[in-house]
């Protein structure tokens, strides 16, 4: 009896495991961190909130004029200018990075970037990629820490990093965030990130103004619970609340994968067969319905994502009609530009919404690269040979 | 193999499994018997379909292969590449995949069979090397695309029918061929039922086992051109989802982790029960999480059954041979020559071995 019950064990231990793998526990597409409201910086005043808030609408308002959609007003967060004349630093100076590490094409531009501004810049780096794993990362921010980095740049796996950033606050390594959002912590100096509301909200009123506020949808996001999902998918359907005309039929998740995303789409082709429009944050997604959509031999809804190369070929393919607002990989490179402000001691903002490109089909022309790489991340701003070197162009 | 009762028992338990699911899917999602749909299913079954059958033959050695993924990975991102999405390099492409792939399968084995490193242990490790050696080759970004060639093998159709499910069906006529017609399988049962009983009766053991892992790695990268032909790009999220649905098949329809048991018919059932499964949730828009949840709930509970089921026949043998479990324990790992015949819950038929 003795061996059966140990067998038991064995087989509950390595379905756990399995559950485990096949479940993302390798998976290290995009940062998955909380976001919720965030604090104010602690470690530097915070001033002049009306002006930082004015750039974030501003913001807004670019992107909802790229894609002729109405005004809307931002939601209310803490954002105001901070004065970091504590961290002003002289002679060379070296920046701590912890990486999530060059898992896929994305993460390997967003390393590629950080090289190539700090290069520009003449600052050394201290650099440490977790592979995609929280757990690496954990360490490898203590690791930098213990190294007295002038300024350490985290891009976050998981929110287990604060009590490292937290260790740096204490020994006064000013700390910025990219590609993610910390909320349990007010140690940070800045955050660089892109605005995953806008990006949701953006989507679902480009989809009711392409169809005049009646039709049936369909959603699709990348990771159940990842915040870089969740948050767009909550904006997005805050805003479809306005507008009963649009039916939701189903929302679904595809874990930013081409080939579930197929499988997805090709279900639900079967189950709501007048679906007009998909509503997705990735590009990996709307590849996967086109695919479907032809495969079965009808129209391709109009759809949202990301910007990639891989969709744009495909929807210049199929004369294919979407509106995309790229996540750019640069992101952790803008960081490094704020990180060297804060180390002149200037002002700087506590939370730096990237400027992304926000198009629809009729400038597909201008950033489909025909001659590069599927997995290139457009519009790029790595140069020429550095895309060369990463095979991408 | 002569089929046992409790055999039978594990058969009618997966079927019932399916027909609960098709009665599930008449009520809740009409649109499952859609044809669209059933064609969406048997493409399901053909990807998870040859992953599983290649899994079955690890699990009836009492191993397991966790690299499988990985190796479909390692094949995506060979094709693409190598050939550079040119139609031209395709073949050259698919030659060094199968060759790679054959590669890790031989490192499985040999690690297993000759270091006797738990199967778990060695193949978890080859899934991470394997997925280290790609990101260290591509930098994360495989350049070159799926070339165009390969598609009719994943999307394509002969008379209606998709060509993943026809690979599949193909594939389970050979093995099912090989592993109850052949001397090879009944020698493959015989190791897994006892290792140190078929040692001694002079199978190769270890050539068998180290077969199992590299027929299993040919089928991971057989569903790695599979997959490439379905979506024509090279998609690193499919590493995490092939793993646990091959396996998961398999445990469904019957093959046990003890070894010795079960089969690529049995299987071939779990597969249909989990690809109509995983279809009716996506019907029933459940998402990520119910979908998992159902699915680890379906092994568990095929688990259950098996286990329980054994400590039944256990029980029952004990009660038989009227003596005590220490006595059984102790006849099959002192006296192995016995254990065939004695076996708590191995086949007694080892004719032709």
């Amino acid at each position: 009896m003795l061996k059966l019950a140990h067998k038991r064990v064995a087989v509950a231990i390595l379905l756990g495991a399995v559950l485990v793998c096949t479940s993302g526990g390798f998976a290290a597409a995009t940062p998955s961190v909380k976001a919720s409201p965030r604090l104010a910086p602690a470690s530097a005043p915070c001033t002049n909130a009306a002006a930082a808030e004015a750039q974030v609408a501003k913001q807004w308002r670019a992107s909802e004029a790229a894609l002729g959609v109405p005004y809307l007003t931002p939601p209310k967060e803490v954002v105001c200018y901070v004065t970091t004349t504590k961290y002003k630093k002289k002679g060379l100076l070296t920046i701590g990075f912890a990486s999530q590490g060059p898992t896929n094409s994305w993460a390997a531009s967003s390393d590629a970037y950080v090289r190539y501004v700090l290069a520009q810049n003449h600052v050394s780096l201290d650099y440490a990629s977790a592979n995609g794993s929280g757990a690496t990362q954990v360490s490898n921010v203590e690791d930098l820490v213990s190294e007295k980095p002038d300024l350490l740049i985290v891009q976050p796996l998981s929110s287990a990093v604060e009590a490292g950033i937290h260790r740096a606050a204490q020994e006064g390594i000013p700390v910025v965030v990219c590609t993610g959002e910390l909320s349990d912590t007010n140690d940070i100096t800045a955050t660089v990130n892109h605005d995953y509301a806008l990006q949701g909200t953006l989507f679902a009123q480009w989809i009711v103004k392409e169809l005049h506020g009646q039709g049936e949808i369909a959603m699709i996001s990348g990771i159940a619970g990842a915040p870089t999902a969740e948050v767009p998918y909550q904006a997005a359907l805050a805003f479809f609340k306005h507008y009963p005309g649009i039916k939701i039929m189903t929302h679904q998740y595809d874990n930013w994968s081409e080939t579930q995303a197929k499988t997805v789409a090709a279900s639900m082709l079967v189950q709501y067969p007048g679906i007009k429009a998909v509503w997705s944050d990735s590009s990996f997604t709307d590849v996967g319905v086109a695919q479907a959509y032809t495969a079965a031999h009808k129209a391709i809804p109009i759809v949202t994502g990301d910007s990639s190369n891989a969709f744009l070929r495909v929807a210049k393919q199929y004369h294919m009609t979407f509106a995309l607002s790229s996540y750019p990989p640069e992101q952790c490179g803008m960081a490094v530009s704020v990180a060297i402000q804060i180390l002149e001691g200037k002002t700087v903002l506590n939370q730096v919404q990237v400027p992304n490109a926000v198009y629809t089909q009729t400038q597909l022309g201008k950033y489909y690269r025909a001659n590069c790489s599927d997995n290139l991340w457009v519009p790029s701003l790595l140069p020429e040979p550095i895309l060369k070197q990463l095979d991408l162009c | 193999m002569s089929m046992t009762g409790a055999s039978i028992r594990q058969i009618a338990t997966s079927l019932s499994g399916l027909v609960a699911v098709f009665i599930a899917a008449a009520i809740f999602t009409p649109g499952f018997y859609a044809e669209a749909n059933l064609v969406l299913v048997a493409q399901q079954i053909g990807f998870i379909g040859v992953a599983a059958l290649g899994q079955t033959f690890c699990l009836l050695v009492t191993g397991i292969d966790l690299s499988v993924g990985a190796v479909s990975g390692m094949t995506m991102v060979v094709l693409a590449v190598v050939s550079g999405g040119s139609n031209s390099r395709l073949w050259l492409a698919i030659l060094l995949a199968i060759g790679l792939g054959i590669g890790v399968g031989i490192v499985n084995a040999v690690l297993v069979t000759w270091r006797k490193a738990p199967p778990f242990v060695a193949t978890f490790a080859t899934f991470t090397l394997v997925e280290g050696a790609l990101l260290a080759w591509t930098s994360g970004a495989p350049s070159g695309s799926i070339p165009t060639d390969l598609a009719p093998l994943g999307a394509g159709n002969l008379w209606g029918v998709p060509a993943p499910l026809l690979v599949f069906l193909g594939l389970l006529i050979v093995s099912g061929f090989v592993l109850t017609r052949t001397t090879y399988g009944r020698r493959l049962y015989a190791t897994g039922s006892n290792l140190t009983t078929a040692r001694m009766s002079g199978i190769p053991t270890r050539t068998l086992m180290f077969s199992a892992y590299v027929i299993c790695a040919i089928c991971a990268v057989l569903v790695g051109l599979l997959m490439s032909g379905y979506i024509g790009f090279v998609d690193y999220q499919l590493i995490n989802t092939i793993n646990l649905n091959c396996i998961a098949a398999a445990v469904i329809g019957g093959t046990t982790f003890a070894g010795g048991e079960g089969g690529v018919f049995r299987t071939t059932i779990g597969v249909v029960v989990l690809a109509c499964l995983l279809s009716f949730m996506l019907l029933l828009n459940t998402g990520n999480a119910g979908q998992l949840i159902l699915e680890g709930a379906v092994i568990l509970g095929a688990v259950w059954l098996q286990t329980g089921t054994r400590s039944i026949r256990y029980r029952r043998r004990i009660a038989v041979a009227g003596i005590g479990e220490a006595s059984i324990d102790n006849e099959v790992n002192v006296a192995p020559s016995h254990a065939v015949g004695v076996g708590i819950d191995k086949p007694t038929d080892n004719r032709g071995i």
